[in-house]
């Protein structure tokens, strides 16, 4: 048995992308001058520690066979909540809170009309991300925080410090996945999540509320894309009217990548990362190789394609 | 006599599965050929093959001694061959005429769609067919699982099938409808169309098939004519062993009733009420749609009710969810095992343990990986799961040892009454036998069990009293042994009032 999960390692999304990830790396590496400057590769993990933390939520949401586009319009809000109660001068550990909670709330929001309504994940979602994009709008009144006056130097460390030679977010990043990992794997909650996602009806009889575990996990979300969103504000010292916008697609991309099966019941949160490591290794390779944008656009979008007809070709082959 | 169809040395392996091992077929026009074998000997293999769902790995097909390939579903279509599946495949909001003519619309000369010409075609089936033309342009999800099965066979037809395969067709029908099946089988063949016929109930193979094949462990172990062989045979060969069809028990019962159901009603049945004791194993028979299922599953908080009330051990329970009733000891097997029963993308460990992770906990909340693996593998032993290891998907087994996996499964929580909705459907003999007895353990060891089936041999084997239904109400009590009869079930499931 121990030799069966052995093999089975290597049959992973996880193993694939991280081959994929290592070529690359050494392709990028020997092919321009900067990508392995230590100063490239912290900027490219603090790109990815945001989407990162993010994608821990997507996975959980589409591991329940649910979809989340409205995660960039709840970073959003929450940047802006977080830079302006910076700007009060409020203490950075309520601010934090306030941005964990203001997360929940609206992923509570979400989560409540698909679990308790039961309106399709992909409808609710579009309309809270543009229900919320518009509240930014409001909030901001169309002008962008904390450039005059700037952030406080409290509020700018969690996104900007470093510590033991790497930066803050990622260590977060790496926190949140540990707890995840464990969380989806040995909690009984975790458990549900995926049987949510695998079979519903089935998983109803077993005396699963499912109707609970729907409610919860968008809740879950919504605190990851809180913890996302104080970190860009803090990270970038500025909040604008469009800070988290298209941020959503990148998760998703990032999440879906990462062997999270679209239509339910798979995926890890340690895929999703090494999805979200491969796109910005990929931009960030093809900047340094002087390659155009729109080349980069076509690239990400083949792989997220080819990702996702790998992923229900397996799903189908399953059920002969 | 030329076959119409046969096929030659055909292997097919699904990863590390041998599901056939070189086999030859044939099917002369105008036979019923029966092919029986247990779940996984490679007979839906075979059809999936022959109507081109699936590619062999290696062998020939022949038609009419011309070597061919059939390449998909359409081809096979066009080559005469149509087939008729176990679940009827239908779209639910589009009229029968729709159903029929979906993929192989009769059209006009400018390409639209010719309804008069559809229409009219339709009606010369239906007439075929002994089906009322007034249903053509009823939407389908109306019709009853019987007649839409009928409607399927319409469409099959209008291929202008020469072979019509039949995929377990009665597993979902009632006798009266299976009665008219058999009469439409018996002309079609009259009238030269080859048809494969797959069955488990081996009643029906004697009944209506001219020759039947047996396949065991994706072999042919023989094609007799029906003559040739009975039913200790074919089992004999299906199974490799002799099986006992009557059952022995101690009974033990309660004095008291350990549940007690007084006026229960909704939508779906009205006005019922009956008692459970400790120890018996109570029957529910009817026919499909008479509102057992719906009964069993609001008693097990999967459907509101609307009034009436649950007692028990005396006491009134109120249950509105799956997890109250597991609360009470109470444990249900759905009939669909497929859609509402099981997992089929996890592993057999994630299966069984579901229900039960809560107990699986150690201090800090984390599943006791050895504590679960340690229990499943029980399980899997206890049982007979044929299977490599406890991380076994789902996928990958058949029928009968998924029908085990959803059975443990629910025997790990400890039920004190156990719900068992068609505990065998769809399960080859061997497999039937077995859980069969570990009903009837369940029962002297105590348990109150409760068996839903439209199996009148299952039901009339294990019940020690039967309830049958009819439309949504109690059409039948027998508590008596003698009672229990074929004939009394079933003038009570068509209606006739009996209760006693």
């Amino acid at each position: 048995m121990k030799k069966n999960s052995f093999f089975r390692f290597f049959r992973t999304r996880e193993f694939t992308v991280t081959i994929i990830l290592l070529l690359l790396v050494i392709l990028f590496g020997m092919t321009t001058k900067n990508f392995l400057n230590p100063s490239n590769i912290r900027n490219l993990l603090l790109q990815v520690s945001t989407i990162g933390i993010a994608s821990i939520g997507m996975t959980t949401i589409i591991i329940t066979a649910g979809i989340d586009v409205s995660a960039g319009s709840i970073l959003g809000i929450v940047a802006v909540v977080a830079g302006k109660t910076a700007l009060s001068g409020y203490p950075i550990w309520l601010i934090f809170l306030l941005a964990l909670l203001v997360g929940a709330l609206l992923g509570s929001l979400n989560g409540f009309i698909i679990g308790f309504i039961g309106i399709p994940p992909i409808l609710v979602t579009l309309g809270t991300m543009s229900f919320l994009r518009a509240m930014v709008y409001q909030l901001l009144g169309g002008k962008w925080i904390g450039s005059y006056p700037p952030f406080p130097d409290s509020f700018r460390k969690v996104g900007t410090g470093v510590f033991y030679g790497i930066p803050i977010p990622v260590w977060i990043m790496l926190g949140l996945v540990l707890i995840f990992m464990y969380y989806l794997r040995y909690r009984p909650t975790g458990r549900y999540i995926y049987a949510t996602g695998n079979n519903i009806e089935a998983a109803r009889v077993s005396g699963i509320s499912v109707k609970k575990i729907l409610f919860f996990v968008y809740i879950l979300a919504g605190m990851l894309y809180g913890v996302a969103g104080y970190i860009m504000a803090s990270r970038t010292g500025i909040v604008q009217t469009n800070t988290g916008a298209g941020f959503e697609l990148s998760v998703i991309a990032a999440t879906v990548l990462g062997g999270t099966n679209i239509l339910g019941g798979e995926g890890t949160v340690v895929g999703s990362i090494l999805g979200a490591l491969l796109v910005a290794v990929i931009k960030n390779g093809m900047i340094l190789m002087n390659l155009p944008a729109l080349l980069e656009g076509l690239i990400v979008g083949a792989i997220i394609i080819g990702s996702v007809i790998a992923d229900i070709l397996k799903t189908r082959e399953g059920k002969r | 006599m030329e076959p119409f169809l046969k096929v030659s040395r055909i292997v097919k392996n699904f990863g590390g599965v041998k599901a056939l091992k070189g086999v030859d077929f044939e099917l002369i026009k105008g036979e019923v050929h029966a092919l029986v074998g247990e779940n996984g000997a490679g007979k839906s293999t075979l059809i999936k093959i022959i109507s081109g769902v699936i590619q062999p790995d290696d062998g020939e097909i022949f038609i009419e001694g011309e070597k061919v390939r059939i390449l998909n579903p359409k081809d096979a279509h066009e080559k005469g061959i149509a087939t008729v599946y176990q679940e009827p495949l239908v779209y639910k909001k589009l009229s029968v005429v729709e159903n029929i003519f979906l993929g192989n619309e009769i059209k006009t000369s400018n390409g639209s769609i010719n309804w008069k010409a559809q229409v009219n075609k339709c009606k010369e089936l239906f007439k075929l067919l002994d089906i009322d033309p007034y249903l053509i342009h009823t939407p389908m999800g109306e019709l009853s699982v019987g007649l839409q099965q009928l409607v399927l066979i319409a469409k099959a037809l209008n291929y202008s099938a020469k072979v019509l395969i039949f995929d377990e067709p009665t597993a979902i029908l009632t006798e009266i409808e299976a009665e008219k099946l058999f009469k439409i089988i018996k002309k079609l063949s009259s009238q030269g169309v080859a048809i494969l016929y797959i069955s488990h109930r081996l009643e029906e193979i004697f009944r209506i098939a001219n020759r039947v094949t047996v396949f065991r462990d994706g072999k042919r172990e023989g094609t007799f004519d029906i003559e040739e062989v009975n039913r200790d045979k074919i089992i004999e060969l299906m199974a490799g062993k002799a099986l006992i069809e009557t059952i022995e028990r101690q009974k033990n019962l309660s004095k008291s009733p350990i549940l007690e159901v007084h006026n229960l009603t909704s939508p779906y049945f009205k006005d019922i009420s009956f008692s459970l004791y400790a120890g018996e194993i109570l029957g529910f028979s009817g026919l499909i749609g008479s509102g057992r299922s719906e009964l069993m599953q609001t008693i097990f908080g999967l459907i509101k009710k609307d009034s009436g009330k649950v007692i028990l051990n005396g006491e009134e329970i109120e249950i509105n969810s799956p997890e109250v009733a597991m609360k009470y000891g109470i444990a249900y097997l759905p009939e669909d095992r497929a859609n509402e029963g099981l997992f089929l993308r996890e592993t057999i460990k994630f299966n069984i343990s579901i229900p039960i992770l809560k107990n699986l906990t150690n201090f800090f909340f984390k599943i006791d990986n050895k504590k679960e693996n340690e229990l499943a593998q029980k399980a899997m032993d206890a049982i007979k799961i044929k299977a490599p290891s406890i991380l076994t998907v789902l996928n990958n087994l058949s029928g009968g040892n998924q029908q085990k996996v959803l059975l443990e499964k629910w025997l790990l929580t400890y039920p004190k009454i156990l719900i068992l909705d068609e505990p065998t459907r769809g399960v080859d003999v061997g497999v039937k036998v077995e859980i069969h007895k570990e009903i009837v353990k369940l029962a002297e060891k105590g348990m109150a069990i409760i068996v839903v089936s439209s199996e009148l041999p299952e039901v009339i084997k294990l019940s020690d009293r039967v309830i049958v239904m009819h439309e949504g109400s109690i059409s039948g009590k027998f508590n008596r042994k003698e009672e229990i009869t074929p004939k009394n079930l079933i003038s009570a499931a068509t209606g006739i009032r009996k209760a006693s």
